[in-house]
């Protein structure tokens, strides 16, 4: 899908309570038929360990999608500040796969082009970790994280890295940081087709 | 009883023997107060001890036993021989456990125990049940809804025949309008079919009950076992005559035309949900205005109901209806959408998966308030959880979910007289304040706040009554707040303040079809009771088989109609000259009357003027030089009896200077039993009953307020014999008070000794 | 076919059972009433108050006594419970099983047993929170006003001691467990409820901290007659707890625990906010809520509570309870309204746990009934059946409900036993 396929999901209306959007997240959203089982009780957003860095909780976000609001739904940084504890999906009273509906959501968000979902710190890092994985099979702390600090521009990156130089040599000293040439796993080929293959299937059953 | 023959048997047993001198309590019974046998024993309970008064009795030296031992309230069962009477004198729980053995102070209040027993049991009458002319077993019941229905049936199942009136012209009610019913059978997960149509079937079908459509019930006289009931039926009136009435006149939408903010009257497509339900019953919902299905709908919860400015109370019903109506809705079409807007969502116990079936089904619910609904359709909402007021747009149509309002009145039939109008009044206000703190540390704290006054309070339902009673204190049922005909009694649903008339279903309380069908089964065993009892002569509840009843000297009385008016269950009726006459099966044997008689000329064979005034004088005062104050005790025996029992259970001790005498209810307290008190040189007096007021837990309604009102009194008597006006007190004391109570009195006794002694000791 | 018997039995010796028996036996039924702990009562009996009148249940209870005292039509066993239920309606052969309370019917209540115990017991009429001698009477209030002397005594000095303390010959140490037979007509089980087990809702915390308790250990620290005596305070340090948290829905309407609405739980906790700001000037409750459900005419309760300005109400439901440094609990949750995290600590948190039915998971109803997936025991109509069921056994009702429950499945039972 494209930012321009956006434009054909429902809930582009200023009306409020537009079901279009609701229906569209619990047709095509994993876990999303589930969502209509919520009753706003807010255990989810009270037990998130991120709470307080996300826009909105996980309950305020689902009461929004209720109310028709897609952008600003697709907008939030929620989706990216889930760490996947679990809390929610076990204490919701409801049988809410919020975790699951929070990255689904996601997703399709960056598939549909918003841009929150790319300039995120979440979506910087993700982005960071899966160039090392590709290129080297593994993380490499040192490489990564710089990756990662470059995605703000060079100067932030220097400024960033030099912030954070104590804690770097920490991890060097305690041999958490590796210094000198990457390691690399044998099979960086190997691993690469089958990311495409996850790729390729998410695509198929995306509907693309 | 001419030959009374009391035998006194003093109980050494639970430590009282050790106590208190039994051999010179011995000589208190037989020299002093001339009993005719005494006798001591080491545990009167065991069976050798019964086996003593048993063989007193079979031996016919005794035809009353005098038992000073424990408190009445336990050995109950034990302390019951057949055919003769029983006099409990208390020396355990309000002697020995609660002041200290062998004490000069403990040792005189046994012994006035056991001559306060040996008084009473000379004015003591075994009563004998009224029983005159025939008792009618019938059952009428009024309202041939699912309520009525119910009862109808439940009553011919249980062997009565049954005489079932319905204003409409065929039986049914609102349910009968109904498509489905809410579910109320596991797994509560979809609407029920309507089986009301079996119901009414069964009923026209069942050869015991009489249906009479079409009728009012347009004048009611008698009691029960003999109400005389005039019947209407298109201008025609026929007398029927039945034993017991259960009230099942249901309720009625709360007008939608008050709710043009709502949007209702401004488009047809805002409807109520009875309307919604009438289309989901006859082919569909659809539009009035276009006569299309709607595809998206908005139902508004509390629709008048929890609105200060409409109904206050919450209908109960609505929550659970509207999820039906737009489960249906959504059901039937697939592209359906239906909002529920409310501000509570109350589904409680197992409707709660009658909920979680909607939202499975994709009904949203919004929790806010309805601040307007325009001729467009445009739902505003102040949305609680957005924060902010939003307009629904594109509605097709809205259901206003409008609350019930009881048919505690038919608001077809004229008014009755402005004199009953009173009565439709809310004698209580259910929001008045919570006392605030100090209350529970025995009323030193503040005033209680203002509050807020229940928004109905003031207003009373329109139209005239549904029975016609012809009782002095006029034709009402009586109500409570909001206008429902319900029991003010959390553990005494089917309490009534009209003996053998019992209202069920929602004239009672918001209800549903399920538990208006379970209601009307609590309410017809109620009327079957009321009917057994009044056939045997005996009270209903809470003085369930007594066969005393209130007796008037008529040679004495003066017709002051004090009686009549301040009798809490209407038992008490006036001839025109207003001689008081009493309705015995309608009366409930508190003493109300009784205390109320100013020529106490009305008293019970077990219970009356007399005979507590020959207990109070049974006292030996102490001359005042003694320095020992005497101070009467007249003790509600339901819950201020109970309380100084637990004191004594809990060891807490207290004035050994006070002589308690346990009433039917403070409302049966004669004022002359304080002026004899004070006569006879007693230096105070307390007042100990329940809770007066808007949560009042007198059982018999009234009883403490009325003895408040009449204390009011006292004092201008206590000064005219110029005496201080605290010499005598009033407290409301609960069953829970065991150790306030004890306090209490050790307040008051304080209070006492600061005051000179009673100038009218040994007159 | 005419009934072989007009007995009904009545399962169960709380409000519904008691009310069951006694409208029953009113209408001139004969009524075997069994209970299976050594008093009547059940749970109301450890009310402090009823809601909303703030009376108190054992007035209620004084009165049903009296009844059942002048009540030659009702046969009362305690510690007795139903072991097994052959036959069909009109003739029920049910074996009935005792467990020993070790005091015989000639126990005047005297007390001397409990001042020659020396050990004690947890105060199961208390949950728990304090103790008893090991020979005791249950509370005050108990009917029939008999002691109890626990099983632990048996064969050691101390009860040797009890024994030889009672003048009256009541202390049966020797006593066994016992079964006997009865034939009835028709059978109400009016078996209740108990409270859900809090500490399954993890995240609350209810083991971590003596001062998170459950709404029904509530009502006793707030009873004149409780281990405090009344006094609200903190268990762990007995200082007054002014600051306090309701939360609702501690397992109720909650698919991991109990899917229903427990019904009662929030009037209950409106009480208890009441109980708090009665007792103390400047204390604050805050009810943690997901819908305030005070159906019908209890909205008056509602709203008369709101106005008190000490009580706060916050539409959430907490993720979670956490023990602080200083040790005060703390509630943990996002506020639905407001949207703000909150982490607040009180002295007290009281978590409104629901009523789970005892025909759940505390035992296994000895006759085939049927029964919801709750474990609830859906109420019979018509003819043809014998087996009724009345109270919390029926569904999550309050008092007024039960009783309501009760009466009618007294009507129904008389109805199944006069044929």
């Amino acid at each position: 899908m494209t930012a321009n396929m956006a434009a054909t999901i429902p809930g582009q209306s200023a009306r409020k309570y537009d079901l279009g959007f609701a229906r569209w997240v619990y047709e095509n959203i994993e876990g999303g038929d589930k969502l209509s089982m919520c009753m706003q009780c807010g255990v989810c957003s009270g037990s998130c360990p991120l709470g307080t860095e996300m826009d909105y909780g996980p309950r305020k976000l689902f009461m929004m999608v209720r109310a028709g609001m897609k952008d600003a739904v697709l907008k939030a940084n929620t989706m990216y500040n889930c760490t996947s504890c679990y809390s929610c999906v076990v204490r919701c009273p409801r049988g809410v796969p919020v975790q699951y509906i929070l990255q689904d959501l996601g997703r399709a968000a960056a598939r549909m082009g918003y841009q929150e979902a790319k300039t995120t710190d979440n979506a910087r890092f993700a982005k960071a970790f899966i160039w090392s994985t590709r290129k080297f099979g593994r993380t490499d702390e040192r490489l990564f994280t710089f990756k990662y600090y470059l995605s703000f521009g060079l100067g932030e990156a220097i400024k960033k890295a030099m912030a954070n130089m104590s804690i770097a040599i920490k991890l060097v000293k305690t041999k958490r940081m590796h210094l000198g040439m990457p390691h690399r796993i044998k099979g960086t080929k190997d691993l690469n087709a089958i990311l495409a293959k996850a790729a390729e299937i998410e695509k198929r059953e995306q509907g693309i | 009883m001419s030959d009374r023959k009391a035998g006194v048997y003093l109980c050494k047993g639970c430590g009282i023997g050790d106590a208190v001198d039994m051999d010179a309590i011995e000589q208190v019974a037989v020299s002093e107060m001339k009993a005719p046998l005494c006798r001591q024993h080491d545990a009167l309970c065991s069976d050798e001890g019964l086996k003593v008064i048993q063989d007193d009795i079979d031996g016919g030296e005794i035809n009353q036993a005098i038992i000073a031992a424990c408190s009445h309230r336990v050995m109950t069962d034990r302390f019951q021989f057949n055919g003769t009477q029983v006099v409990r004198a208390n020396l355990r729980e309000q002697v020995i456990w609660c002041h200290p053995a062998n004490d000069e102070d403990t040792q005189m209040l046994a012994a006035d125990q056991v001559r306060m027993g040996i008084a009473q049991a000379a004015k003591f009458d075994t009563p004998q049940p009224w029983t005159e002319g025939d008792f009618n077993r019938r059952i009428m019941v009024v309202g041939g809804g699912v309520t009525g229905l119910s009862a109808a049936r439940e009553a011919s199942l249980t062997g009565h025949e049954v005489l079932l009136i319905e204003r409409a012209d065929s039986l049914g009610g609102w349910a009968a309008k109904w498509s489905r019913r809410l579910p109320h059978r596991p797994p509560y997960r979809d609407p029920q079919d309507n089986d009301l149509g079996a119901l009414v079937s069964e009923v026209e079908g069942d050869s015991k009950i009489t249906v009479m459509t079409g009728a009012l019930v347009t004048r009611t006289e008698g009691m029960p076992g003999k109400f005389t009931v005039e019947i209407t039926r298109g201008g025609a009136a026929v007398l029927e005559t039945v034993g017991a009435i259960v009230v099942a006149t249901g309720w009625r939408p709360y007008d939608a035309n008050k709710l043009g903010h709502l949007g209702y009257g401004a488009s047809p497509d805002v409807v109520t949900g009875v309307e919604l339900e009438e289309m989901l019953a006859n082919g569909g919902i659809r539009r009035k205005s276009d006569g299309q299905a709607p595809k998206t709908v908005a139902f508004v919860q509390c629709a008048g109901s929890r609105d200060p400015e409409h109904l206050p109370y919450c209908s109960s019903v609505c929550c659970g209806v509207s999820i039906k109506q737009a489960l249906l809705l959504v059901r039937s079409d697939p592209d359906a959408m239906a909002y529920i807007v409310f501000d509570e969502l109350r589904t409680p116990g197992t409707a709660e998966e009658f909920y979680r079936q909607a939202q499975e089904a994709g009904v949203v619910f919004i929790k806010g308030k309805v601040k307007s609904v325009g001729a467009d359709l445009t739902v505003t909402v102040d949305d609680a959880l957005l924060g902010e007021e939003v307009p629904m747009t594109g509605l097709d149509m809205v259901v206003l979910a409008t609350g019930m309002v009881p048919n505690s009145t038919n608001p077809d039939a004229e008014a009755e007289a402005d004199e009953f109008q009173e009565q439709l009044k809310a004698d209580i206000n259910p929001a008045v304040p919570i006392p605030s703190a100090g209350f529970a540390n025995g009323g030193e704290g503040e005033e209680p706040q203002e509050g807020f006054p229940w928004p109905w309070k003031d207003k009373t339902p329109t139209g005239g009554s549904i029975l016609n009673l012809q009782y002095r204190q006029g034709p009402h049922i009586p109500m409570l707040a909001d206008g429902f005909s319900d029991s003010h009694y959390i553990c005494f649903p089917y309490e009534t303040r009209r003996t053998g008339i019992y209202t069920c279903g929602p004239v009672r309380r918001p209800m549903g079809m399920a538990e208006s069908a379970d209601d009307a089964a609590g309410a017809v065993l109620k009327a079957i009771q009321a009917i057994g009892n009044a056939a045997e002569g005996a009270a209903v509840h809470p003085r369930a088989g007594d066969l005393s009843f209130p007796k008037i000297g008529y040679d004495i009385c003066t017709k002051c109609r004090r009686c009549t008016v301040e009798c809490p269950f209407g038992a008490i009726d006036e001839e025109e000259d207003g001689k008081p006459v009493v309705n015995i099966t309608r009366c409930r044997r508190c003493g109300t009357c009784m205390g109320a008689c100013p020529v106490r000329t009305i008293g019970f064979d077990n219970y009356n003027v007399q005979m507590i005034s020959d207990m109070i004088s049974a006292v030996e005062i102490p001359d005042e030089f003694a320095e020992k104050p005497r101070i009467l005790i007249l003790a509600c025996e339901n819950d201020a009896y109970p309380a100084l029992d637990m004191a004594g259970i809990n060891r807490h001790q207290y004035s050994a200077y006070v002589r308690t005498i346990p009433v039917r209810c403070l409302g049966s307290v004669s004022m002359l039993w304080v002026s004899t008190a004070i006569e006879r040189g007693y230096d105070g007096a307390m007042l100990l009953g329940c809770k007066s007021g808007d949560d009042y837990q007198c059982h018999f309604v009234k009883g403490s307020a009325i003895a408040k009102e009449r204390m009011s009194k006292v004092g201008e008597t206590l000064k005219s014999m110029m005496l201080e006006e605290d010499r005598v007190i009033s407290e409301e004391v609960s069953i829970a008070d065991s150790a306030r109570v004890a306090d209490l009195i050790d307040r008051f006794a304080g209070k006492i000794g600061e005051l000179d002694a009673n100038p009218f000791k040994g007159f | 076919m005419a009934p072989n018997s007009q007995t009904i039995l009545v399962v169960g010796g709380g409000i519904a059972g008691i009310s069951a028996a006694i409208e029953a036996a009113e209408a001139g039924a004969d009524v075997v009433l069994l209970e299976r702990s050594p008093t009547l009562g059940g749970r109301v009996a450890g009310l402090n108050r009823y809601f909303p009148k703030l009376c108190h249940p054992t007035c209620g209870l004084e009165i049903n006594y009296q009844r059942i005292k002048k009540n030659k039509n009702i046969k009362l066993f305690t510690m007795a419970q139903v072991a097994t239920v052959e036959g069909q309606a009109g003739n029920y052969k049910v074996t009935v099983k005792t467990t020993p309370r070790h005091v015989n019917a000639k126990c005047t209540a005297c007390g001397a047993c409990s001042e020659a115990a020396t050990s004690e017991i947890p105060n199961p009429f208390n949950y728990g929170l304090d103790t008893v001698k090991a020979a005791y009477l249950p509370h005050e209030m108990a009917f029939p006003m008999r002691y109890v002397i626990d099983g632990s005594v048996v064969g050691t000095p101390e009860g040797d001691a009890i024994k030889s303390s009672c003048k009256y010959d009541a202390v049966d140490l020797e006593e066994k467990e016992k079964t006997f037979d009865l034939t009835v007509g028709a059978i109400i089980w009016a078996t209740g409820w108990k409270p859900y087990d809090a500490a399954r809702i993890e995240p609350y915390s209810y083991s971590e901290s003596p001062d998170i308790i459950t709404n029904v250990e509530m009502e006793r620290l707030a009873a004149h007659n409780g281990p405090t005596k009344g006094q609200i305070v903190r268990p762990s340090d007995g200082e007054p707890a002014r600051k306090v948290a309701l939360i609702q829905c501690a397992g109720s309407r909650d698919t991991n625990h109990l899917p229903y609405c427990s019904a009662i739980c929030c009037l209950g906790s409106l009480k208890h906010a009441a109980f708090v700001r009665q007792q103390y000037d400047d204390s604050q409750v805050d009810i943690y809520y997901i819908d305030i459900r005070a159906h019908d005419k209890l909205e008056a309760f509602y709203q008369k509570v709101k106005a008190d300005s000490g009580i706060h109400f916050i539409k959430s439901k907490p993720g979670s309870i956490v023990v602080g440094e200083d040790g005060r609990p703390t509630v943990c949750g996002e506020d639905t309204l407001g949207r703000d995290i909150y982490a607040n600590a009180y002295d007290i948190v009281v978590l409104a746990t629901g009523m789970e039915p005892c025909s759940a998971r505390e035992y296994r109803v000895p006759v085939e009934v049927e029964m919801d997936d709750y474990g609830f025991i859906v109420p019979k109509t018509g003819n043809g059946s014998g087996i009724f069921s009345a109270g919390v056994a029926q569904g999550p009702n309050d008092v007024s409900t039960s009783v309501q429950t009760a009466t009618a499945a007294a009507l129904r039972a008389i109805q199944a036993v006069r044929g």
